[in-house]
């Protein structure tokens, strides 16, 4: 805590020098605005700001709390199997969660998750979902066929190393040929743990996870650091070490040292959708990232959907939940009578809205959240740089953000004019703790200190391009699977239903943030509720 | 009376001369260059010239007072009017429609200010020698003012400084001398201060446009170019640059030469007519790109042609095609025909959002040379156009050279056959292309060969388009991949290609 204090009081030092010698920031022209999820709205709840009491109560078949892709997915299946009593509601003017995106006039931009793979064969209801947003358009010879404006153009990937951009991401340009090896070496494990399954006949890792074998072979996996099952396998290479940090810090905000085995590999062997015009790597993508998919599974809830809406309180009363609500647009409390409860809400904040009930099993301190920085920064244009063109996704070899993302990447218009290009910086250097509490600290200004010297890095002379900048920070970003997380008790136990009343529905539940995950856990509460209603 | 004074004015003589040459040439040069013709536009311009000086000398009289300020203003005026005026002129070549108005507008005026000058100057020389000396003295040096003009302004001006800034240079030159006079004859002339700052202040003009003569005219490049460039252009989308030799027009976008007017009539016969002649029921047309209305030119032939939309992104194509009388002449105004509808909008995205049909549809894009246009060429793009195309009706589609990039070309056939149309490729030999390729798209299986041709064509016959249907071996069908939004393996062979050839 003093680290943090440190640091957070350095950070709030430094912007009030730059307050005082204005000038001092080299970047001080360039236009730019910090944002993030409505975190002033959410601390209405940690900081036990008194709320008015409730006015009014009424009642509610299945409610839903939290708008992120897993609530959204729960609320899709509820009324997909007929139950129309049903509400969600939403802490923030908009749904979506970590798939919000924003809009400009240039073009829409995500703010966070901005791609999905072909689904997994076995996973009917994503592909059921797929197909119903017009992602798959239709079977052949039993494979899905996916949209082909969906499908990322080429050039997918780009990487800067060795002074040149080089296609595709791993390490090519200027590698020795020892690394390039061992760089196939694991290429090639993970082609076959990919389709290795265990003694019950389920693949060893599968989305969704809870799939996966139970075969311990596999799953001990999780009891180990990712970087030490590597060192025990003699993977060395530099080049293949960051490639594979690369991968950790974009899937789970984190380095491979902070991230299980298991959860490492899943990453490369979860993903196995076989499609009549796609790999099962192949990235399906939009302008809005996965905004797109958000906004389809949203369709068809209107009149459902609640957003400005704080949930404050939640206790049982006989064979009801009473859940007390702050309309914060019209800040005014009432008070909702459920007889269900999907909880569609990351474990922080379930932990703060079921104070009043007794999960002594459930040790919310096993989960961890990576903090993120976003920059939407709309450029003029973007000068051609040596090597490989402009790509979907462009990293650069050995810094630490995870590079950018071209956001009119799928537009299918001619490029002129300006573009917006999304950078991503997971912040992964200190304790997640710490780094959260820095990160909310920072004013734009200082934000810009850290983004645009390594954009000049990528692209010389970018700085005069820059039209304008929006920081999004994502303090609780994502899941991080540590080590025996996806396995272990913490899990595991936050998954169970209470009382048949309360259900569970997070992609933190899974231990992996991907969209996929989300939407299986909303399903899964969803069929839990649905099934309830034959027990009780 | 200062011995030094007729010395000076001697030698404003000199200068005046030269630079009332080098504006003569300047302006003669620049139409031969924008209009062409070179014969023509010399005599004219001459004759305009001297007539214009002519009515300056004559308008000379009118001055009685304060002749030596009034000599000093019209210095300024000269200097200012010749220095800017290459500039002028090219810059507003594309917008102008009566593009001579202003060229002989401007030709009038500089030689009015000119033959103002030497009766001015003998004048004010007039008490300071006697009249045979003076006649004698003050042609004397204009004529080798002359001379020196004739013999520099082709040999050092035109190679080594270019119009424009050899336009600014003797702009500089010419209100020097409204300096020197001003510097040298303070006593005689009221308000010499006015008249001194002024001068001072359009040089310093002439200057900025003299250093920064390439910045406004964007014509750095010229020296990439083997022809003399008349026109340039960067559009948010393209650097369109217009280059003339002789009769001979060319257009470049980004570098790559789009048509040289005396053999794009080849190209565009072959692309527009195989197809239209076999449709004589064709009334409306669709054309993607090709904004500069040369194929609209060729379609307009047919009279059952009723209605063409060309779908350009350009505006400054368009407009350019749609303004410029040496290429109105060109495509013989045929994007004012009342039958052309000029949409300027990106083309897969306009697609996209249209419903209706067309019975012959062009694709005329620039070649796949980079990922912005290969989506242009892909089967997702062919996919929507097929839906625009009438169940009887041809689409043609410019698919580069089927002798340099032959893959490249066979891949366009394969992206048009994937989606189900049936293909009939051709190609014909254009001297400023080489062997340039074209491919037939419809939704009917069989393609039947026109009988004859419409008369008024330069190219196409019965018996030259049997030659363009047959592919010889080093052209024949090659193995491709169909190119796709995500693959873009056009882009890629369209590099391997060409590069062994650039």
């Amino acid at each position: 805590m003093l680290r943090a204090g440190l640091i957070c009081s350095g950070i709030a030092l430094n912007a009030c020098i730059r307050k005082i010698k204005p000038g001092s920031s080299p970047y001080s022209d360039i236009p730019a605005e910090l944002k993030g999820p409505d975190a002033s709205a959410g601390h209405v709840l940690r900081d036990k700001v008194s709320l008015p009491k409730p006015s009014y109560s009424r009642d509610v078949g299945v409610l839903v709390i939290g708008g992120g892709i897993s609530g959204l997915s729960a609320a899709r299946w509820l009324k997909k199997n007929g139950l129309e009593n049903f509400e969600l509601l939403e802490l923030e003017n908009q749904t979506g969660g970590n798939s919000k995106f924003g809009e400009s006039k240039v073009s829409k931009y995500p703010l966070g998750a901005h791609y999905v793979t072909p689904a997994n064969n076995e996973n009917k209801d994503l592909i059921d979902f797929y197909q119903e947003c017009n992602l798959i358009t239709h079977f052949e010879n039993d494979l899905p066929f996916y949209n082909e404006y969906s499908i990322c153009f080429d050039p997918e990937e780009r990487l800067l190393i060795n002074g040149q951009w080089q296609e595709g991401l791993i390490p090519e340009f200027g590698i020795p040929a020892e690394d390039k090896d061992q760089i196939k070496r694991f290429l090639a494990l993970m082609e076959e743990l990919r389709y290795v399954r265990g003694n019950d006949g389920k693949y060893a890792f599968d989305i969704p996870l809870d799939h996966s074998s139970t075969d311990t072979t596999w799953r001990k996996l999780d009891n180990l650091s990712f970087s030490d099952y590597l060192k025990e396998s003699r993977f060395n290479s530099p080049y293949l070490l960051w490639y594979l940090e690369y991968c950790c810090k974009d899937d789970y905000g984190q380095k491979l040292d902070k991230i299980s085995a298991w959860a490492g590999l899943h990453y490369f062997a979860g993903r196995k959708g076989k499609a009549a015009n796609a790999e099962s790597s192949t990235v399906l993508t939009w302008p809005e990232g996965n905004g797109y998919l958000m906004q389809r599974l949203t369709a068809r809830l209107e009149g459902h959907v609640r957003s400005s809406t704080l949930v404050y309180g939640i206790r049982e009363d006989k064979s009801f939940m009473l859940v007390d609500v702050y309309d914060l647009k019209k800040k005014e409390s009432y008070q909702i009578r459920a007889k269900k409860l999907i909880m569609a809400t990351p474990q922080y904040v379930t932990r703060k809205l079921l104070k009043n009930f007794t999960r002594a099993e459930v040790d919310y301190e096993g989960f961890n959240y990576a903090p993120w920085l976003v920059a939407n920064i709309t450029l003029k244009g973007l000068a051609g740089a040596p090597g490989a063109p402009l790509s979907w996704d462009n990293v650069a070899y050995n810094t630490p953000s995870v590079g950018y993302v071209d956001a009119n990447h799928q537009d299918i218009t001619a490029e002129g004019g300006s573009k917006i290009i999304t950078y991503y910086l997971p912040l992964c250097d200190q304790d997640t703790r710490i780094a959260r509490l820095a990160a909310y600290a920072r004013n734009h200004e200082q934000w810009l200190d850290i983004v645009v010297p390594e954009l000049e890095y990528l692209h010389p002379n970018i700085t005069d391009q820059i039209e304008n900048v929006e920081f999004w920070v994502w303090g609780h970003g994502m899941i991080s699977p540590a080590k025996g997380f996806v396995w272990g008790e913490s899990r595991r136990n936050a998954n169970q239903p209470l009382n048949h009343q309360i259900f569970f529905g997070h992609s933190d539940l899974s231990g992996v943030s991907i969209f996929e995950e989300a939407f299986y856990q909303g399903i899964k509460a969803a069929k839990q509720v649905l099934d309830s209603y034959g027990k009780v | 009376m200062n011995n030094k004074l007729p010395a000076v004015l001697l030698l404003s003589v000199f200068v005046v001369a030269t630079c009332g040459l080098i504006y003569e040439l300047i302006a003669g040069t620049l139409a031969s260059y924008l209009l062409g013709d070179s014969v023509t536009q010399f005599s004219t311009i001459i004759g305009v010239y001297l007539f214009s000086m002519g009515i300056g000398s004559w308008l000379s009289k009118y001055f009685e007072k304060n002749i030596l300020s009034w000599f000093i203003q019209i210095e300024i005026l000269v200097g200012i009017v010749g220095g800017i005026s290459s500039t002028l002129l090219f810059l507003l070549f594309e917008s102008i429609a009566s593009f001579r108005v202003l060229l002989y507008g401007l030709v009038s005026l500089t030689g009015i200010l000119v033959g103002l000058e030497i009766p001015l100057l003998m004048r004010i020389l007039q008490n300071r020698f006697e009249f045979k000396d003076l006649v004698s003295k003050v042609f004397t040096f204009d004529y080798i003012g002359a001379l020196l003009a004739s013999l520099i302004f082709p040999l050092v001006l035109i190679p080594y400084l270019g119009l424009v800034k050899t336009a600014y240079l003797f702009g500089i030159l010419n209100v020097s001398v409204a300096l020197l006079v001003c510097v040298n004859f303070k006593k005689e002339i009221p308000a010499v201060n006015y008249l001194q700052s002024a001068s001072i202040i359009s040089i310093l003009g002439l200057l900025l446009g003299f250093v920064y003569a390439e910045k406004i005219t964007n014509f750095s490049e010229s020296l990439s170019y083997n022809d003399t460039i008349i026109y340039s252009k960067s559009t948010s989308y393209q650097r369109i640059i217009l280059t003339k030799r002789g009769k001979v027009l060319r257009l470049f976008l980004n570098g790559n030469l789009q048509f040289s007017s005396d053999d794009e009539y080849r190209y565009h016969e072959a692309l527009v007519h195989p197809g239209l002649q076999a449709l004589p029921q064709a009334r409306k047309v669709l054309i993607m790109g090709g904004g500069d209305g040369l194929a609209v030119r060729e379609i307009l032939k047919y009279p059952n042609v009723e209605q063409i939309t060309l779908v350009d992104l350009d505006k400054g194509m368009t407009s350019l095609f749609q303004k410029n009388e040496m290429l109105l002449s060109l495509n013989k105004k045929s994007l004012l025909s009342k039958k052309v509808k000029v949409v300027n909008a990106d083309a897969f995205t306009w697609a996209r959002q249209q419903k209706e049909t067309f019975d012959f549809i062009v694709i005329d894009f620039p070649d796949p040379s980079n990922y912005s246009v290969g989506k242009l060429y892909t089967n997702s793009f062919y996919s929507i156009i097929k839906e625009l195309l009438n169940p009887d009706g041809i689409m043609v589609v410019q698919s580069t050279s089927p002798f340099v990039a032959p893959k490249s070309f066979w891949t366009v056939n394969k992206t048009l056959e994937s989606v189900g149309l049936h293909t009939v490729p051709y190609h014909n030999y254009v001297p400023s292309f080489g062997e340039w390729g074209y491919i037939m798209a419809m939704k009917k299986s069989f393609y039947k060969k026109p009988n004859s041709f419409i008369s008024n064509l330069k190219f196409i016959s019965k018996e030259s388009m049997d030659q363009m249907l047959y592919f010889p071996k080093d052209m024949a069908k090659r193995e491709t991949e169909v190119n796709k939004l995500n693959n873009q393996v056009l882009v890629k062979y369209f590099e391997d290609e060409w590069a062994s050839v650039l």
